[in-house]
């Protein structure tokens, strides 16, 4: 499902972010990717939305090799890869519901589908009282399962969430990740960046580890592995 | 539908956010528009009073001292009808009695031009008329230069004269006001795109994060085209207001008090102009997003 050979990423200003970085991920795969802060774990998930463009190496996506993309489908790249970013990112002068919807209505969706689908969403991540709050009214972890809940609203096959947890206390946290599990059980490739060594430990699944730009570890049923 | 509404919303909601500057742009898309619909009709009611002249454009008027005798009037007479370009069944003698009365009949609902004369102050008169309008002017240089008793003859006036005058005026009338509606169209253009560049930059942060989110270009850029051809559709509209105001309220009155200028406007060209206006206040408004989106939304 995503391959990556050889990819290295350096910002300007001489920034190793990623570094030779190979790996495999199959279909229908749930993987940690875990790192001390700023190990290169947002960039990695960048290159796979061409938020960023590699310095060089490539990466394929569903056997297409997603540098050579043209620039026009690159939306539609977006559309198959559900993506919780670490900041967010929701539209401000959106409410919940709206926000949600959005990411249908970018795909054609009919109203009634919208109508139907983003409330009993919302209603999952437990936000379906607050569709007609704006994002500056909810507190982080009520903003970042809005998140959630737009990233996979259009049941993509794959699934990123960056720091999905950061923002919740422990109980809610395991909620969120079993609610990953769900969605990855129906068929989505799940990858999730985390900190959260309580998760990781308790969930183990497969953790690649990140240090410097570099995998240094790809465990199936691993552990979070840092003291 | 589903999409309109979308759209319509969006574009709503960043309107409203930016009126101050949406209206100053509606406002000049309404005055360059309203400029060029009344040129449009000052000239139109301009080239149909010439149009009328026109018709009386191969006469010529000799007007004659009150001290010609009837020999020298003779004289006169048969000399005028001797000219080869002169058609000699159109030579007409008018009495100052007679050109009096005509005056009068003219401006009949003016009486206060007449009411108060004491006594009749038009000349005897010849009426020549060309059998080709063009050789007016020879007729009148002939005239001028070798009519007996040129000391009677106090002018020679041929209408032809006057309107190439008139023409010239009105050409420059015509085109000051189009360079001046151009001016004014460009200015509008960039106004509205103005709006637009503002618009967008209000909202890149939101841009950049539809994008990802798998939202297509042209899916972000409807509601700002759709913002722009509101802006320039509105002010056509306020436009298309004001030039049917001016029409009814001014140039119907001035063409009606001046009627013996037999100005008009041609039947039909309201019909023409008002659409005009509107797509026009459309492109306006396409060409402004259009400029703002190519500049600064990147595909
Ligand atoms: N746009 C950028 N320009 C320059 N340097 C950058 C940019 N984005 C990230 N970096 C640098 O690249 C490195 C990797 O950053 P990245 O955000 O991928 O780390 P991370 O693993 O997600 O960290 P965290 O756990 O804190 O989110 C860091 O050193 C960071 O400072
Ligand atoms: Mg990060």
């Amino acid at each position: 499902m995503i391959r990556m050979r050889r990819v290295t990423k350096v910002y300007k200003g001489n920034i190793y972010a990623l570094e030779d970085v190979t790996l495999d991920i199959e279909r229908g795969e749930f993987v940690f990717l875990v790192g001390p802060s700023g190990s290169g774990k947002t960039t990695l998930i960048k290159l796979l939305i061409k938020e960023e463009e590699p310095t060089s190496g490539q990466i394929y996506i569903a056997d297409t090799n997603i540098n050579q993309l043209r620039k026009w489908k690159i939306p539609y790249l977006r559309r198959k890869i559900g993506c919780v970013f670490q900041d967010f990112k929701l539209l401000p002068h959106k409410t919940v519901f709206q926000n949600v919807a959005y990411a249908m209505e970018v795909t054609g969706k009919p109203r009634r589908l919208i109508e139907q689908q983003v409330p009993e969403v919302l209603k999952l991540v437990g936000l379906g009282h607050k569709l007609d709050a704006f994002p500056d009214e909810l507190s982080g972890g009520e903003q970042q399962r809005v998140a959630i809940a737009r990233a996979f609203i259009n049941r993509p096959p794959i699934l990123l969430a960056d720091e999905p947890t950061g923002n919740v206390d422990p109980s809610l946290a395991e909620g969120i990740i079993r609610l990953l599990e769900k969605i990855n059980s129906t068929g989505t490739t799940v990858i999730v960046a985390t900190h959260d060594k309580e998760i990781v430990n308790t969930f183990r699944k497969r953790v690649i580890a990140l240090e410097n730009g570099r995998v240094i570890r790809d465990q199936d049923k691993g552990v979070y592995g840092y003291e | 539908m589903n999409r309109i509404k979308y759209f319509a919303a969006e574009t709503w909601a960043s309107l409203s956010k930016n009126l101050i500057l949406a209206v100053a742009a509606m406002a000049v898309v309404a005055v360059s528009l309203s400029l060029l619909g009344l040129v449009v009709l000052g000239w139109n009611m301009f080239s149909n009073m010439i149009k009328n002249a026109e018709r009386r454009v191969g006469e010529i008027d000799i007007y004659l001292s009150d001290l010609t005798t009837e020999q020298e009037r003779q004289a006169i007479e048969d000399f005028l009808v001797s000219l080869p370009e002169v058609d000699p069944a159109r030579v007409i003698y008018k009495t100052k009695d007679e050109a009096l009365k005509e005056f009068k009949e003219r401006f009949r609902d003016n009486p206060e031009l007449w009411e108060n004369l004491e006594d009749n102050p038009l000349p005897n008169s010849f009426k020549v008329t060309t059998k080709d309008p063009k050789d007016v002017g020879v007729v009148v240089g002939t005239v001028k230069t070798q009519a007996p008793f040129l000391n009677r003859i106090e002018d020679v006036r041929s209408a032809s004269a006057a309107i190439e005058k008139l023409e010239n005026i009105f050409d420059k009338f015509r085109q000051v006001g189009i360079l001046g509606v151009l001016a004014l169209v460009v200015v509008s253009v960039m106004l509205v795109s103005v709006t637009i560049q503002v618009a967008i930059f209000a909202r890149r942060r939101e841009i950049g994060i539809m994008k990802l989110v798998g939202a297509t270009n042209w899916f972000i850029r409807w509601p700002f085209v759709l913002e722009g051809v509101f802006e320039g559709t509105v002010g056509s509209l306020v436009a298309i207001l004001l030039v049917m105001a001016v029409k009814v309220w001014i140039l119907d009155r001035l063409i009606e008090s001046l009627h013996f200028l037999r100005m008009a406007i041609t039947p039909g060209l309201l019909g023409l102009l008002i659409p005009s206006l509107l797509l026009g206040g459309l492109i306006i408004g396409a060409l402004g997003s259009a400029y703002a989106l190519g500049r600064y939304l990147e595909v």
